[in-house]
């Protein structure tokens, strides 16, 4: 590999102030430090550096997301492959444009972005319709306020959030009977014709007829939705790793889940025949995926761990409220995006109070 | 008594509790400058021959703290830029007393209890004594509202109490009495990592019936012995009056200084790191070559000497030679040599992270190679909120960072950057490698200068005022 420094080395130049190719200085520096460790030493004190960088960081979402991943494959084939390919692509595409606009580095963030975003899709959407909404949700959502780290809104949830607004049809017909047996859709490319609107309706949508699915199909992901939210013990095992590795906080996964059973326990409680058990509710649609890696996402959530409780509590009942009371058959993109509006007020009045708090010391 | 955050950074190459002796030099060279000393009013001509205890020079500004010389030689001014260098040094008698004439002029100026303090100044004890507020020299003419005694040094690696009281348990317990005996009745702290320990329990024995000694546990995580930290968590105010802070190697010069009335010129300074052969504590003088402790002790070609520890320790250039006079300890640390195919997606089995996100978590504790590589790119912000779970001050590192990002001064003084500690650990977690420890102390320093200059304005405004009054009434 001694070789491929020296290539980096060679052609350096080029990329320089005053080299050629200079305006491709960021996808150079990304390549350049995607494959070697960056060669900058610490100045001052301390001298001494956490092995942790952002790229470990973005890349320990990516790890955690596997067993989504590879559910989507088994229950809704090949053609997985190809929405995360393009949606690579597409939002990669955005992130380098502006990168060298700006003639800044490019960053991490796009990662997940990219990896998410066709996690939170209906399978068998049209290609060009994952490309416009990644790479929508990466220029209004991301780019337009600065890049990642200066983000208000998770960009996955933004182009989701356009796409279910502009292609509602679309968006909301595309979904995909699971694969079963041993292979599942495994070796299967199965694209729009393979659609069936009777045996493919979503666990949600199917309960608004007063039709409620076993929980067992809902716990191992056997049911109808979108790519990667279905397995609840996929989508359990790759946050509980994440939040292991202190990655995603554990305040707001449980306050979002904590709030969202208490209230829709309530209302179970009280109209058990008008609402769903709560167990089925937290199973269903994409509570667990958004609680687990939408609503944790550092930048868009907010930083102060009191303002995590509340911001999770907001998720947590607004989701309840969206499913049971209004039209939509399913609030958790809403409901993250309101509580990524909310996420600077909490911090704001937290931050306050600590402040005035602080004011009294010393 | 509750602490938050902290972090310990287990670091390659803990320095062993034994102490060895060095060598006896040709030449010193004492450098003029240390953390918070410039001696710049000289006090001996070049060529002139000094005895052991002499004082070299002084700093003006702290209280005219003596540069002593730590044995006998001639001065030579001129040869290294920045140092004084003793040459044909001798283990000649040190002075073995002060000048009977001065002492009873002292006496009849300041009265017995001046006298303890300018035998402090004079005799090189008073260095160790820390403000525990702002960590500068305090006034030796002042009364504390406290004294503050650690006998823990916790960051990796500056000589450790346990290193300094090795043997030293009886001259321990008369420097505190000595150190009672400059106050009223105010209290002394004691900070022991465990009071129900056998030294604790000798220590109490020693002072036993002495009301005024305090023992106090702390836990043994960076960097809860830090005074400013340790002041606030005891309820001491500052507007109560000022805390003088002293570690063991202090306590130990106080008695030196008091009881015996000889010179304190020798220091037990920790050489560690992973740069090191073999890490241990050694007893030397300021001035002592830094030449030869690099050949006897530095087993890495290239390596960074830091004068101090790894988090907030000070790089040592090849420009200074000598071990300067306050110097605590020496860690190595290799200079990062290659870079690493694929660093950031490596399992990391032998990285210690803050967060959990290498296999190396896996494993238990264990010491880390550490190099001086960023090991990582610089990148905004991302609000992880590491920075502030590991502030021991319980201050935002993150929100005054962007305050400072955005030029709101006054919104960095309101989230109290003035609490900051300097121990770097915000920049040691933060995983987009912004250097936190240097916008805060910058920020600080801003921060106090403009509220001099409105000090000052005000002064002036006052005195204009006056003026403006006095004529009419004229």
């Amino acid at each position: 590999m001694k070789g491929l420094l020296k290539v980096f080395e060679a052609i350096r130049p080029s990329f320089e102030q005053g080299g050629k190719l200079r305006v491709f200085k960021p996808v150079f520096e990304a390549l350049d430090e995607a494959f070697f460790a960056p060669s900058a030493t610490t100045v001052t004190a301390p001298h001494v550096r956490d092995p942790l960088d952002v790229k470990r960081f973005m890349a320990m979402v990516v790890i955690a997301l596997f067993p989504c991943v590879l559910a989507a494959f088994y229950f809704f084939g090949l053609r997985f492959a190809v929405m995360i390919l393009v949606s690579y692509a597409a939002g990669g595409a955005v992130e380098v444009v502006f990168a060298m606009v700006r003639k800044e580095n490019i960053n991490e963030g796009f990662l997940v972005t990219g990896m998410l975003f066709p996690l939170i899709l209906p399978p068998t959407l049209p290609l060009w319709m994952v490309g416009l909404g990644v790479a929508f949700g990466v220029f209004i959502g991301k780019e337009l306020f600065g890049g990642t780290g200066r983000n208000v809104f998770n960009p996955a949830l933004v182009g989701r959030c356009f796409l279910a607004l502009a292609y509602p049809a679309k968006m909301s017909a595309s979904w995909l009977g699971p694969g079963n047996g041993l292979t599942g859709r495994l070796f299967e490319y199965a694209g729009a014709s393979a659609v069936d609107s009777l045996s493919s309706a979503t666990p949600l949508a199917m309960a608004k007829q007063g039709q409620f699915i076993g929980l067992r199909e809902m716990f191992l992901g056997n049911i109808s939705g979108s790519a990667g939210e279905t397995s609840a013990i996929a989508i359990i095992l790759g946050g509980v790793f994440l939040l292991l590795t202190r990655v995603a906080s554990w305040r707001t996964v449980a306050s979002i889940l904590g709030s969202f059973v208490l209230l829709a326990g309530a209302l179970h409680y009280a109209q058990p025949g008008t609402f769903g058990p709560v167990l089925w509710h937290l199973c269903a649609g994409g509570l667990l995926f958004g609680a687990f890696f939408m609503a944790t996402d550092p930048v868009t959530s907010p930083i102060t761990n009191t303002g995590k409780w509340f911001y999770g509590i907001i998720i947590g009942s607004v989701t309840v409220l969206i499913r049971n009371f209004t039209g939509y058959v399913e609030g958790v993109t809403f409901a993250i995006l309101l509580g990524n509006i909310v996420a600077p007020i909490l911090d704001e009045i937290v931050v306050g109070v600590r402040i005035r708090r602080l004011r009294s010391e010393g | 008594m509750r602490f938050r955050g902290g972090y310990n950074i287990l670091l390659e190459g803990k320095p062993e509790r034994q102490i060895a002796v060095m060598p006896e030099p040709d030449a010193l060279y004492l450098p003029l400058r240390s953390r918070r000393f410039v001696f710049s009013e000289l006090y001996v001509k070049d060529g002139e021959r000094v005895n052991g205890g002499d004082i070299l020079a002084k700093d003006p500004d702290n209280y005219a703290v003596p540069l002593l010389a730590p044995r006998a030689g001639r001065v030579q001014l001129k040869e290294k830029e920045g140092h004084i260098v003793l040459e044909e040094v001798a283990k000649l008698q040190e002075r073995a007393d002060m000048a009977e004439e001065e002492l009873e002029h002292i006496e009849r100026e300041m009265g017995a209890g001046g006298i303890k303090r300018y035998k402090l100044l004079a005799l090189g004890a008073w260095q160790f004594f820390y403000d525990a507020y702002t960590g500068a020299l305090p006034d030796p003419l002042g009364t504390p509202q406290a004294i503050i005694v650690s006998t823990v040094s916790l960051e990796p690696f500056v000589a450790r109490g346990d290193a300094q009281l090795h043997k030293r348990l009886l001259n321990f317990t008369r420097g505190l009495e000595q150190l009672q005996s400059l106050l009223e009745y105010q209290p002394i702290y004691l900070v022991m990592p465990d009071i129900e320990s056998e030294f604790a329990n000798l220590v109490r024995n020693h002072i036993r019936g002495y009301a005024w000694v305090k023992m106090l546990e702390i836990p043994l995580t960076y960097p809860y012995d830090d005074f400013a930290i340790l002041a606030r968590k005891l309820g001491l105010k500052r507007s109560d009056g000022s805390v003088w802070a002293v570690r063991a190697e202090g306590v130990l010069a106080t008695d030196r200084a008091l009881t015996l009335t000889k010179p304190c010129t020798v220091r037990i300074i920790s050489i560690g790191g992973t740069g090191v052969n073999s890490p241990t504590h050694v007893k030397v003088m300021p001035g002592y070559p830094m030449k030869d402790i690099r050949d006897k002790y530095v087993s890495e070609p290239a390596a960074r000497l830091i004068n101090g520890g790894i988090l907030t320790g000070e790089l040592l250039g090849a420009e200074t030679l000598g071990v300067d006079a306050e110097c605590r300890g020496l860690t190595i640390l290799p200079e990062l040599q290659e870079r690493e195919l694929f660093g950031f997606a490596r399992p990391g089995w032998d990285r210690s992270c803050y967060a959990v996100c290498f296999l190396s978590s896996l494993r238990g504790k264990f010491r880390e190679r550490f190099t001086t590589a960023m090991r990582g790119e610089g990148r905004p912000c991302i609000s992880c909120n590491f920075c502030e779970e590991v502030c021991p001050a319980g201050i935002m590192p993150h929100l005054i960072h962007k305050y400072l990002y955005r030029d709101l001064i006054e919104e960095a003084d309101e989230a109290r950057v003035d609490l900051c500690v300097e121990c770097g650990l915000c920049s040691y977690v933060c995983p987009s490698k912004i250097d936190l420890r240097k916008q805060l102390i910058d920020a600080k320093v801003l921060i106090e200068q403009e509220k001099e200059e409105i000090r000052q304005e005000q002064l002036r405004q006052e005195e204009a005022r006056k003026q403006s009054v006095e004529e009419k009434s004229e």
